[in-house]
């Protein structure tokens, strides 16, 4: 496997550093050849820098792309933001040459050549395509069999398609696949793909960006969801930080928020405390008692018949 | 408007509205109503719109965008606005917040130190904040001349 580096951005080390935690633990036990590189800015954030000065936005993009060209590594990030982000802008210029020969006569005054050889993906897929399933059951210690563990993909993980090809962008699977890999049994969700929208926390419209968490949070709780799974440091605070303020003023939703790293983590035998999973606002504890107070024999070959039986293996 | 904006695609869009279905904006919040603010755009009159709270609800999800027939997406327009309206320095207090520390810092925050030392996580990587700031400087040269 081509080394990568990983790309953090700020979200995640600037408020979830336990996230990042739970990111390099399972990256180390996979043995993967990530590093970390220096140079890389924001990514940057789209609605924000690309509404106020859309060349800037790309210029940015574009130099943090230079950077991971000139040290010869691929990309991958456990933030869909950046992601897609990346994608879109290496997109943009690899089919627009005018375009590219443009940033890089800036680029080139501050040392950097846009190339765009780099592979840019989510942490999701990556594990889906590029470890693979049958890796993951070769690693694995515990299954999540009989808990209830609903998805959020994140609309960057898949959006836009053509600039991240990542999987399918109104009916992904890749998300779901890995969790069936894990055992759980999935959520039904009219809302599955609706966005988070934190976005609207960042544009002032606090009110708003509660409302749409409360809409998602509500159906998976008359669901009996047991965990919401993400993997975005958006799409966390959203769920997880949001709903710990609506728990605050009296509404009760009680959906413990797992990062993809840490129910990885916990897949492969990391323990909670390991995985720094203490840290979340909403408490995980439901979650791991209910989880570790199961009847677990003969869950492992169940699953593995599901799995043959569902074609997952021969993705 | 013209410039930013392919008005024949924003006709079909006016007429269309198939991705208010899936649009998480026009489901859940009141008001937002993409193909009122098209048929503003396409009669000349998107001023009023400049300085609603509308523009910045759109969540950028790129959902109208994959669903489109005509891979245009009505974000389009809401991105157009969205500029217009920056540019006459009309925006969310917490957007112009973002966008000074993304000038000065190169990034939207710094790597919370004490937390990374308590969860035994290595040093962060260095940022590229020096280049950024040479790139800033080109940027705005090849902006001037
Ligand atoms: S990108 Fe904006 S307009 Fe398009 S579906 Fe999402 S919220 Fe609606
Ligand atoms: S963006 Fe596309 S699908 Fe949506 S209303 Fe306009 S033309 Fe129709």
């Amino acid at each position: 496997m081509k080394e990568f580096a990983v790309f953090w951005g700020c979200t995640i080390p600037t408020r979830f550093p336990f996230l990042e935690k739970s990111t390099r633990t399972v990256l180390d036990a996979f043995s993967l050849p990530y590093r970390d590189v220096d140079g890389f800015t924001c990514c940057p954030e789209k609605s924000l820098i690309n509404n106020i000065d859309p060349t800037l936005w790309k210029l940015t993009a574009a130099r943090n792309i230079a950077v991971a060209d000139d040290e010869g590594v691929d990309v991958v990030s456990p933030c869909t933001g950046c992601v897609s982000n990346l994608s879109t802008v290496k997109k943009g210029l690899k089919t627009n040459p005018k375009e590219a020969e443009e940033v890089n006569a800036v680029l080139k005054k501050a040392g950097r050549e846009f190339k765009g050889a780099a592979d840019l993906t989510h942490l999701v897929p990556f594990f889906h395509d590029k470890i693979g399933i049958r890796k993951i059951k070769d690693l694995m210690k515990k299954d999540f069999k009989g808990m209830k563990i609903a998805v959020h993909y994140g609309c960057h993980m898949i959006r836009p398609s053509h600039a991240l090809g990542a999987d399918d962008p109104i009916s992904p699977k890749k998300f779901d696949n890995l969790l069936a890999a894990l055992g759980a049994s999935p959520v039904k969700a009219r809302n599955k793909l609706m966005c988070c929208g934190q976005g609207l926390d960042r544009v002032n419209q606090h009110d708003n960006a509660l409302h749409l968490a409360r809409i998602k949070l509500r159906e998976l709780k008359s669901e009996g969801a047991d965990a919401l799974v993400v993997c975005c440091p958006s799409c966390f605070l959203q769920f997880d930080n949001n709903q710990f303020l609506m728990e605050k003023e009296g509404e009760k939703f009680g959906i413990p928020i797992i990062y993809f790293t840490e129910l990885l983590g916990l897949a492969i035998g990391f323990t909670p405390e390991e995985l720094a999973m203490n840290s979340h606002r909403v408490s995980v504890e439901p979650f791991i008692k209910k989880w570790e107070g199961r009847d677990t024999t003969e869950a492992s070959e169940a699953i593995e018949e599901e799995l043959s039986d569902a074609g997952v293996f021969g993705l | 408007m013209q410039e930013s904006l392919d008005f024949n695609l924003l006709k079909m869009c006016a007429d269309c509205g198939a991705c208010y279905e899936i649009c998480p904006s026009s489901l859940h919040l009141d008001g937002y109503d993409p193909r009122a603010v098209i048929k503003d755009i396409l009669k000349g009159e998107h001023e009023k719109w400049l300085t609603s709270e509308t523009i910045w609800q759109c969540l950028e999800c790129h959902y109208c965008l994959e669903m489109c027939y005509q891979h245009y997406g009505f974000e389009s327009a809401m991105t157009a606005l969205r500029r217009l309206a920056a540019s006459k320095g009309h925006f969310p207090p917490q957007l112009k917040k973002g966008w000074d520390l993304f000038i000065k810092s190169s990034r939207l925050g710094d790597p919370a130190m004490p937390a990374r030392k308590k969860l035994g996580l290595p040093a962060p990587a260095k940022s590229g904040v020096d280049e950024f700031a040479a790139m800033l400087e080109a940027y705005k040269e090849s902006r001037d001349q």
